[in-house]
């Protein structure tokens, strides 16, 4: 398929829209009106570009900037998944699952305990380090493991 | 010293080996997991076959909006070589992969860009 310099910064558009999670979150058809085709041939585009289809792809970011304010926040899962806009725990944390190969509480209770892997070149970058080494703040002394570990790091 | 690797990153490993392997011809190297991602890599059978390219996982932000803008501008991130850049167009348009420059001549090269699904554009040229 050859898609010409319109038709493409269109579909780069509309991939812009649909990763926005704050604001209006228009439905796949007005997607596909501003795109200036039919539904189901931007489907078709869109998944030929991008890899996944639009709806997808919203999912996919929103899973995303779920892990991360899991991993950084201390929100509750239910009120994490709400915000990034799903309305149902239920399909939420079967999709995160799907996607990440763990539900959000395990995830959430992994990244917390684990020390960081030794990972390639861009992985570790993508959380500050408090989010697995302060991010309990000041009810630490709640836990052994990280009393221990700040005194560890205090005497070395 | 030698240039043994080189990579690309993706937005889904998996879906990026399934690209490259499936529809391009490349053939995998090695896949291990490391930490929650995968160090995979893939050679290309027209060789050199010890020059791998790595599909790294694009979970960097800032990495991500680097890729997003190139992919915006039409600028390709890589460029493979192709023998019969006419045929590999013709072949990988049968397997619906998005071209954004169709066979071009540009100088002492003829070239063409494609999508690779993974969020990234990628060159192939003819050295004429």
């Amino acid at each position: 398929m050859l898609l010409r310099h319109d038709g493409f910064r269109r579909l780069c558009r509309a991939r812009e829209v649909l990763a926005q999670l704050d604001g209006p979150q228009p439905s796949i058809e007005a997607l596909a009106r501003e795109v200036g085709i039919s539904p189901a041939h931007f489907i078709r585009q869109f998944e030929a570009l991008f890899g996944v289809t639009p709806h997808q792809y919203r999912i996919q970011v929103r899973l995303d900037r779920a892990k991360q304010l899991l991993a950084v926040q201390r929100r509750p899962v239910t009120a994490v998944c709400m915000d990034v806009g799903f309305s149902s725990l239920g399909s939420f944390s079967t999709l995160f699952s799907r996607r990440f190969g763990e539900t959000p509480t395990a995830y959430r209770r992994r990244i917390r305990a684990a020390d960081l892997v030794p990972g390639c070149l861009t992985l570790m970058a993508n959380l500050p380090n408090r989010s697995f080494r302060e991010a309990t703040g000041g009810d630490s002394r709640d836990h052994p493991e990280n009393h221990s570990r700040s005194n560890a790091c205090a005497s070395s | 010293m030698r240039i043994k690797l080189t990579s690309v990153m993706v937005d889904d490993q998996e879906k990026a080996l399934r690209f490259y392997t499936e529809v391009l011809g490349f053939v995998k190297k090695q896949d291990f997991p490391v930490g929650e991602y995968r160090w995979i890599t893939v050679t290309s059978p027209e060789g050199p076959n010890d020059l791998e390219l790595v599909l790294e996982p694009n979970a960097n932000p800032d990495g991500r909006a680097f890729q997003e803008g190139m992919f915006r501008q039409g600028i390709p991130v890589a460029a493979f070589e192709a023998a019969d850049l006419d045929a590999e167009f013709a072949k990988l348009s049968a397997k619906s992969v998005v071209f954004t420059q169709p066979p071009t001549a540009a100088g002492p090269v003829k070239l063409a860009v494609f999508a690779d699904t993974c969020g990234n554009l990628i060159q192939l040229y003819q050295p004429t």
